[in-house]
């Protein structure tokens, strides 16, 4: 984002800039930016907080104004939490534990696919309740489907692109993201807030998916090829869920 | 995820990865706060549903203008470790879109631009020059004298 600033500075545009890596700001010599104190992937603090949203951005807009950049305010407040009273987010189906040693084959892509039924009414729920608004969609191909070939990719030899002219890996990539992200949306059917991690720490710890990711997280991080073994290194298991292959 | 919550090691990769380096740009003149009109930049990979998804990598971007339906924009950010919960939650704890017209209305700032504009996080800053030239023009034509980076 810092390039970005300087870019359209240079040609005449002021720029300010939310900066969640302060680092980066400082080091990149940003025009004018502020430095907040929020989770990554937030720069607005928190959702549904209009009010202070609304103070974060006027607080980046006011730095338009300096021309004495480069500018690096810090913003001082951390956003809102949830009411005291209110319970802490909690997925709206309680799904069995992921056994310890998963089922095989076409029996573990029937388990998947139990577990995917029971948070499909919440999905279809979940999106109406957000207008419309989705995570999935990335990939025309149904959660049943994805569940199959995921299932499958576990054995050997790895089964055909389910999409033309889609490499193998890009279809692991883009079908374990559509899976995740049809969960994650039908998790927040449930009204209150929820973090990333505390979505990451139900997906990837309590979830038959989630225990699925790392299996194949190991195997392909074995994999000889290169784009494979990114995907097992990288591209499955978020870093702050890294700790739970040990 | 803080940043103070991550892992020692992914935190330290993360905070001391190689960047570009970039003299000071002059800063660019403009009036008072309440007469600029502004867009908004985001870095999440959002775009219509109907839009081509991101490709990795690339500095490409993709145009939303000011009177869409909001609830129809996607996000196809690539990184795994990109937290989506809050896009999902809440559009502008992202892309502070109502945010930015009730400044107007309350006359903070002059107006809102017509246009806004999404790209890749995680895109190497020089794949982005070329396509920000040409966006700057664009700007400029709508008649935009500030922008607000939302990076993620």
């Amino acid at each position: 984002m810092s390039g970005l600033a300087h870019y359209f500075e240079g040609a005449g545009i002021a720029t300010t800039l939310i900066s969640l890596i302060r680092d980066h700001t400082m080091r990149m010599k940003s025009p004018r930016g502020l430095a907040v104190p929020f989770e990554l992937g937030r720069p607005f603090g928190a959702p549904n907080e209009p009010d202070f949203q609304r103070r974060v951005l006027k607080s980046a807009l006011d730095l338009l104004e300096r021309m004495d950049g480069p500018v690096l305010e810090d913003f001082p407040d951390t956003p809102p939490g949830p009411p005291a009273d209110m319970e802490g987010w909690s997925c709206p189906v309680n799904l069995a534990p992921p056994p310890a040693e998963l089922s095989e084959g076409a029996q573990l892509a029937a388990d998947l696919k139990a577990e995917i039924g029971l948070l499909s009414p919440w999905y279809a729920q979940s999106v109406a309740a957000s207008g419309g608004r989705k995570l999935t969609g990335q990939l025309d191909l149904a959660p049943d489907a994805i569940a199959e070939f995921l299932a499958a990719s576990l054995g050997d030899p790895l089964p055909d692109s389910p999409v033309a002219d889609l490499p193998i890996h890009r279809a692991l990539k883009l079908s374990s993201d559509e899976l995740k992200f049809f969960y994650i949306q039908a998790a927040l059917a449930r009204p209150g807030t929820v973090t990333d991690v505390e979505m990451g720490n139900w997906f990837y710890g309590e979830t038959l998916a989630g225990a699925l990711y790392f299996k194949l997280a190991a195997k392909f991080e074995a994999s000889e090829e290169p784009p494979l073994k990114a995907l097992g290194e990288r591209q499955l298991i978020p870093a702050h869920q890294r700790f739970r292959m040990a | 995820m803080h940043l103070h919550e991550m892992p020692d090691a992914a935190r330290g990769a993360l905070i001391n990865q190689e960047l570009p380096e970039f003299e000071p740009t002059p800063c660019a003149p403009g009036p008072a706060l309440a007469e600029r009109r502004i867009a908004i930049i985001t870095t999440a990979g959002l775009h219509r549903s109907n839009d081509a998804p991101f490709t990795p990598g690339v500095g490409e971007y993709r145009i939303i203008p000011s009177d869409i339906d909001m609830d129809d924009l996607v996000m196809s950010h690539v990184s795994t470790n990109f937290d989506r919960t809050g896009f999902i939650q809440d559009l502008n704890l992202v892309f502070p879109i109502e945010r930015l017209a009730e400044l107007e209305a309350a006359g903070d700032i002059g107006s809102v631009a017509k246009y806004h504009y999404a790209f890749m996080g995680a895109t190497p800053p020089t794949a982005m020059a070329a396509v920000a030239a040409d966006l700057a023009a664009n700007l400029k034509e709508d008649g935009v004298d500030g922008l607000i980076l939302a990076g993620v």
